[in-house]
Protein backbone atom coordinates (compact mmCIF):
# COMPACT_ATOMS: atom_id res chain seq x y z
CA UNK A 1 0.00 0.00 0.00
CA UNK A 2 3.08 2.26 0.67
CA UNK A 3 4.77 1.43 -1.98
CA UNK A 4 1.66 2.59 -4.19
CA UNK A 5 1.41 5.51 -2.39
CA UNK A 6 5.34 6.24 -3.60
CA UNK A 7 4.95 5.53 -7.02
CA UNK A 8 1.49 7.50 -7.91
CA UNK A 9 2.95 10.56 -5.83
CA UNK A 10 6.41 10.05 -8.37
CA UNK A 11 4.51 9.07 -11.11
CA UNK A 12 2.65 12.11 -11.67
CA UNK A 13 4.19 15.44 -12.63
CA UNK A 14 5.72 17.26 -9.89
CA UNK A 15 4.16 20.46 -9.02
CA UNK A 16 5.87 23.58 -10.63
CA UNK A 17 6.39 24.70 -6.88
CA UNK A 18 8.32 21.86 -5.65
CA UNK A 19 10.09 21.07 -8.73
CA UNK A 20 11.26 24.20 -9.85
CA UNK A 21 12.34 25.28 -5.81
CA UNK A 22 14.47 22.13 -6.25
CA UNK A 23 16.28 22.79 -8.74
CA UNK A 24 17.06 26.20 -7.60
CA UNK A 25 18.55 24.69 -4.25
CA UNK A 26 20.94 22.39 -6.45
CA UNK A 27 22.19 25.09 -8.03
CA UNK A 28 22.86 26.99 -4.50
CA UNK A 29 24.26 24.02 -3.13
CA UNK A 30 26.82 23.95 -5.77
CA UNK A 31 27.72 27.60 -5.44
CA UNK A 32 27.90 27.24 -1.45
CA UNK A 33 29.74 23.73 -1.37
CA UNK A 34 32.23 24.09 -3.64
CA UNK A 35 31.72 27.65 -4.96
CA UNK A 36 31.05 26.26 -8.22
CA UNK A 37 28.33 27.14 -11.62
CA UNK A 38 25.98 24.07 -12.26
CA UNK A 39 25.84 23.18 -15.60
CA UNK A 40 25.07 20.37 -17.63
CA UNK A 41 27.24 20.89 -21.05
CA UNK A 42 30.14 21.35 -18.83
CA UNK A 43 29.58 18.00 -17.44
CA UNK A 44 28.96 16.30 -21.31
CA UNK A 45 32.35 18.58 -21.96
CA UNK A 46 34.06 17.30 -18.91
CA UNK A 47 33.08 13.59 -19.71
CA UNK A 48 34.45 13.86 -23.51
CA UNK A 49 37.90 15.12 -22.53
CA UNK A 50 38.99 12.31 -20.06
CA UNK A 51 37.58 9.94 -22.33
CA UNK A 52 39.87 11.23 -25.39
CA UNK A 53 42.76 11.67 -22.86
CA UNK A 54 41.84 8.14 -21.83
CA UNK A 55 41.79 8.94 -18.55
CA UNK A 56 38.95 8.56 -16.22
CA UNK A 57 39.67 11.19 -13.34
CA UNK A 58 36.44 13.57 -13.75
CA UNK A 59 36.18 16.86 -12.51
CA UNK A 60 33.10 17.84 -10.45
CA UNK A 61 31.06 18.69 -13.53
CA UNK A 62 31.64 14.85 -15.04
CA UNK A 63 30.36 13.39 -11.45
CA UNK A 64 27.31 15.84 -11.54
CA UNK A 65 26.35 14.36 -14.96
CA UNK A 66 26.67 10.78 -14.02
CA UNK A 67 24.67 11.95 -10.42
CA UNK A 68 21.82 13.46 -13.19
CA UNK A 69 22.17 10.49 -14.99
CA UNK A 70 21.74 8.23 -11.98
CA UNK A 71 18.71 10.40 -10.09
CA UNK A 72 16.48 10.14 -13.67
CA UNK A 73 17.34 6.13 -13.52
CA UNK A 74 16.07 6.20 -9.69
CA UNK A 75 12.72 7.91 -10.51
CA UNK A 76 12.15 5.35 -13.66
CA UNK A 77 12.47 2.59 -10.89
CA UNK A 78 10.10 4.83 -8.08
CA UNK A 79 7.89 5.95 -10.76
CA UNK A 80 7.51 2.36 -12.25
CA UNK A 81 5.52 3.95 -15.43
CA UNK A 82 5.28 2.30 -18.57
CA UNK A 83 7.79 2.65 -21.48
CA UNK A 84 6.72 4.73 -24.63
CA UNK A 85 9.40 3.72 -27.23
CA UNK A 86 8.45 6.68 -29.32
CA UNK A 87 9.91 10.40 -28.97
CA UNK A 88 7.41 13.16 -29.49
CA UNK A 89 6.59 15.22 -32.19
CA UNK A 90 9.68 13.51 -34.20
CA UNK A 91 8.22 10.15 -34.02
CA UNK A 92 5.28 11.05 -35.09
CA UNK A 93 6.23 12.78 -38.12
CA UNK A 94 9.16 10.92 -39.68
CA UNK A 95 10.71 7.23 -39.42
CA UNK A 96 13.16 5.73 -37.48
CA UNK A 97 16.24 6.72 -39.21
CA UNK A 98 15.18 10.35 -39.81
CA UNK A 99 14.22 10.76 -35.97
CA UNK A 100 17.63 9.74 -35.17
CA UNK A 101 19.29 12.01 -37.90
CA UNK A 102 17.28 15.38 -36.87
CA UNK A 103 18.44 13.93 -33.46
CA UNK A 104 22.08 13.76 -33.92
CA UNK A 105 21.73 17.33 -35.86
CA UNK A 106 19.83 18.61 -33.01
CA UNK A 107 22.70 17.26 -30.70
CA UNK A 108 25.35 19.09 -32.88
CA UNK A 109 24.19 22.37 -32.49
CA UNK A 110 22.98 21.58 -28.79
CA UNK A 111 27.04 20.63 -28.10
CA UNK A 112 28.36 23.61 -30.69
CA UNK A 113 26.15 26.45 -29.62
CA UNK A 114 25.92 25.91 -25.86
CA UNK A 115 29.19 25.48 -25.39
CA UNK A 116 30.16 28.47 -27.42
CA UNK A 117 27.47 30.31 -25.39
CA UNK A 118 29.31 29.68 -21.97
CA UNK A 119 26.09 27.37 -20.92
CA UNK A 120 22.54 25.75 -21.60
CA UNK A 121 19.53 25.85 -19.52
CA UNK A 122 21.19 25.19 -16.74
CA UNK A 123 24.49 26.78 -16.82
CA UNK A 124 23.52 30.52 -18.39
CA UNK A 125 19.39 29.84 -17.89
CA UNK A 126 19.27 28.94 -14.15
CA UNK A 127 23.05 29.62 -12.94
CA UNK A 128 24.12 32.32 -14.79
CA UNK A 129 20.73 34.59 -14.24
CA UNK A 130 20.76 33.26 -10.69
CA UNK A 131 24.33 35.03 -10.45
CA UNK A 132 23.06 38.02 -11.79
CA UNK A 133 24.96 37.96 -15.08
CA UNK A 134 24.49 39.79 -17.66
CA UNK A 135 25.71 37.57 -20.18
CA UNK A 136 23.41 34.71 -18.83
CA UNK A 137 20.29 36.63 -19.16
CA UNK A 138 21.11 37.99 -22.80
CA UNK A 139 21.94 34.17 -23.39
CA UNK A 140 18.34 32.94 -22.11
CA UNK A 141 16.53 35.60 -23.73
CA UNK A 142 18.17 34.36 -27.10
CA UNK A 143 17.46 30.79 -27.08
CA UNK A 144 14.13 31.17 -25.25
CA UNK A 145 12.76 33.34 -28.61
CA UNK A 146 14.95 30.67 -30.80
CA UNK A 147 13.74 27.60 -29.18
CA UNK A 148 9.83 29.16 -29.37
CA UNK A 149 10.24 30.39 -32.38
CA UNK A 150 11.94 26.89 -34.10
CA UNK A 151 9.28 25.32 -32.80
CA UNK A 152 6.38 27.13 -34.30
CA UNK A 153 7.79 27.00 -37.31
CA UNK A 154 8.61 23.34 -37.33
CA UNK A 155 4.72 23.22 -36.36
CA UNK A 156 3.95 25.13 -39.48
CA UNK A 157 6.43 22.79 -41.94
CA UNK A 158 5.28 19.52 -41.11
CA UNK A 159 1.81 20.34 -39.18
CA UNK A 160 3.16 18.65 -36.01
CA UNK A 161 1.01 20.02 -33.53
CA UNK A 162 2.71 18.06 -30.70
CA UNK B 1 34.96 15.14 -1.69
CA UNK B 2 34.06 18.09 -3.80
CA UNK B 3 33.54 15.15 -6.48
CA UNK B 4 30.86 13.10 -4.65
CA UNK B 5 29.02 15.90 -3.14
CA UNK B 6 28.59 16.54 -7.25
CA UNK B 7 27.24 13.43 -7.88
CA UNK B 8 24.85 13.61 -4.68
CA UNK B 9 23.38 17.00 -6.38
CA UNK B 10 23.39 16.10 -9.51
CA UNK B 11 20.96 13.13 -8.17
CA UNK B 12 18.71 15.68 -6.98
CA UNK B 13 18.75 17.34 -10.18
CA UNK B 14 18.24 14.19 -12.10
CA UNK B 15 15.62 13.01 -10.13
CA UNK B 16 13.57 16.07 -10.29
CA UNK B 17 14.27 16.88 -13.88
CA UNK B 18 12.57 13.47 -14.41
CA UNK B 19 9.88 13.77 -11.69
CA UNK B 20 9.04 17.33 -13.43
CA UNK B 21 8.09 16.22 -17.06
CA UNK B 22 10.96 17.78 -18.34
CA UNK B 23 12.77 14.65 -20.20
CA UNK B 24 9.56 14.59 -21.94
CA UNK B 25 9.88 15.76 -25.39
CA UNK B 26 6.37 16.54 -24.89
CA UNK B 27 6.30 18.39 -22.61
CA UNK B 28 8.84 20.45 -23.67
CA UNK B 29 7.72 21.06 -26.86
CA UNK B 30 3.73 21.85 -25.52
CA UNK B 31 5.55 24.67 -23.21
CA UNK B 32 7.31 26.11 -26.20
CA UNK B 33 4.37 25.97 -28.36
CA UNK B 34 1.99 28.00 -25.36
CA UNK B 35 -0.04 25.17 -25.22
CA UNK B 36 1.01 23.97 -21.10
CA UNK B 37 2.87 26.97 -19.23
CA UNK B 38 4.49 24.28 -16.61
CA UNK B 39 8.06 24.96 -18.58
CA UNK B 40 7.66 28.48 -17.93
CA UNK B 41 6.48 28.87 -13.95
CA UNK B 42 8.59 25.73 -13.22
CA UNK B 43 11.74 27.63 -14.61
CA UNK B 44 10.52 30.88 -13.22
CA UNK B 45 10.34 29.06 -9.72
CA UNK B 46 13.79 27.72 -9.89
CA UNK B 47 15.37 30.90 -10.87
CA UNK B 48 13.71 32.54 -8.35
CA UNK B 49 14.55 30.40 -5.68
CA UNK B 50 18.24 30.09 -6.94
CA UNK B 51 18.27 33.93 -7.16
CA UNK B 52 17.25 34.42 -3.59
CA UNK B 53 19.88 31.38 -2.54
CA UNK B 54 22.88 33.02 -3.98
CA UNK B 55 21.72 36.54 -2.61
CA UNK B 56 22.02 35.18 0.66
CA UNK B 57 25.16 33.56 0.38
CA UNK B 58 26.33 36.54 -1.13
CA UNK B 59 25.30 38.89 1.95
CA UNK B 60 26.47 36.47 3.94
CA UNK B 61 29.85 36.77 2.12
CA UNK B 62 30.13 33.11 2.99
CA UNK B 63 32.96 30.43 2.00
CA UNK B 64 32.25 27.44 -0.07
CA UNK B 65 31.73 24.38 2.70
CA UNK B 66 33.90 22.08 1.29
CA UNK B 67 37.02 23.66 -0.47
CA UNK B 68 36.53 27.08 1.80
CA UNK B 69 37.40 29.23 -0.62
CA UNK B 70 35.30 32.59 -1.01
CA UNK B 71 32.18 32.59 -2.32
CA UNK B 72 32.60 34.12 -6.30
CA UNK B 73 29.59 33.78 -8.41
CA UNK B 74 31.22 34.45 -11.60
CA UNK B 75 29.03 37.78 -13.82
CA UNK B 76 30.39 38.09 -17.54
CA UNK B 77 29.49 40.67 -19.69
CA UNK B 78 27.48 39.68 -23.05
CA UNK B 79 29.36 39.20 -26.01
CA UNK B 80 28.67 38.29 -29.32
CA UNK B 81 29.14 34.59 -28.69
CA UNK B 82 26.47 34.16 -25.98
CA UNK B 83 23.70 35.68 -28.74
CA UNK B 84 24.93 33.26 -31.95
CA UNK B 85 25.63 30.06 -29.92
CA UNK B 86 22.65 30.36 -27.72
CA UNK B 87 21.01 31.14 -31.46
CA UNK B 88 22.28 27.71 -32.48
CA UNK B 89 21.34 26.13 -29.15
CA UNK B 90 17.82 27.07 -28.87
CA UNK B 91 17.73 25.71 -32.45
CA UNK B 92 18.64 22.20 -31.16
CA UNK B 93 16.58 22.72 -28.29
CA UNK B 94 13.51 23.28 -30.61
CA UNK B 95 14.54 19.71 -32.78
CA UNK B 96 14.82 17.93 -30.08
CA UNK B 97 12.62 19.12 -27.67
CA UNK B 98 15.31 18.58 -25.32
CA UNK B 99 18.14 20.36 -23.86
CA UNK B 100 21.50 19.01 -21.83
CA UNK B 101 19.79 18.14 -18.99
CA UNK B 102 16.98 16.39 -20.19
CA UNK B 103 18.93 14.46 -22.49
CA UNK B 104 20.63 12.94 -19.88
CA UNK B 105 18.19 12.21 -17.81
CA UNK B 106 16.20 10.36 -20.75
CA UNK B 107 19.60 8.13 -20.76
CA UNK B 108 19.09 7.24 -17.25
CA UNK B 109 15.44 6.69 -18.04
CA UNK B 110 16.24 4.24 -21.04
CA UNK B 111 15.02 6.18 -23.33
CA UNK B 112 17.32 5.79 -25.82
CA UNK B 113 16.66 8.06 -28.45
CA UNK B 114 18.80 10.26 -26.07
CA UNK B 115 22.12 8.20 -27.51
CA UNK B 116 21.48 9.93 -31.03
CA UNK B 117 20.75 13.27 -29.55
CA UNK B 118 24.25 12.38 -27.35
CA UNK B 119 26.60 11.30 -30.30
CA UNK B 120 25.60 14.98 -31.71
CA UNK B 121 26.54 16.56 -28.34
CA UNK B 122 29.90 15.26 -28.80
CA UNK B 123 30.37 15.92 -32.24
CA UNK B 124 29.14 19.25 -31.58
CA UNK B 125 31.65 19.78 -28.49
CA UNK B 126 34.21 18.20 -30.24
CA UNK B 127 33.75 21.08 -33.39
CA UNK B 128 33.57 23.48 -30.66
CA UNK B 129 37.27 22.32 -29.68
CA UNK B 130 38.54 22.26 -33.23
CA UNK B 131 37.63 25.66 -34.27
CA UNK B 132 39.19 27.32 -30.74
CA UNK B 133 42.26 25.23 -31.64
CA UNK B 134 42.46 26.59 -35.01
CA UNK B 135 41.26 30.14 -33.71
CA UNK B 136 44.13 29.97 -31.55
CA UNK B 137 46.90 28.81 -33.73
CA UNK B 138 45.75 31.79 -36.21
CA UNK B 139 46.97 33.96 -33.47
CA UNK B 140 43.59 35.71 -32.45
CA UNK B 141 41.96 34.10 -28.88
CA UNK B 142 38.07 34.03 -29.98
CA UNK B 143 36.15 34.92 -27.03
CA UNK B 144 34.39 31.48 -26.71
CA UNK B 145 37.12 30.18 -25.58
CA UNK B 146 38.05 33.37 -22.63
CA UNK B 147 35.85 31.38 -20.13
CA UNK B 148 34.82 27.84 -19.52
CA UNK B 149 31.33 26.77 -19.06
Amino acid sequence: MYLLVVRDTFASQAPWFAAGPLLGLCVVAVLALLNGRLGVVGGFSDVVDRVSDRSFRLGWKGTFLLGLVGGALLWAVVSAGPESSGYGWLTRTFSGPTVALFLLAAGVLIGFGAKTAGGCTAGNGLSGNAFGSRAALVATMTFMAVAVAASFVTKWIWGAAL
Amino acid sequence: MTRAAAALVGVVFGFTLAWSGMSSPDVIRAGLLFEDLYLFWFFFAAMATAFAGVQLLRRANARALLTRERITPETLRPEPRHVAGSALFGLGWAIAAACPGPVAAQLGQGVFWSLATIAGIVIGLKLHAARARTTAKAGTRPASVASSS
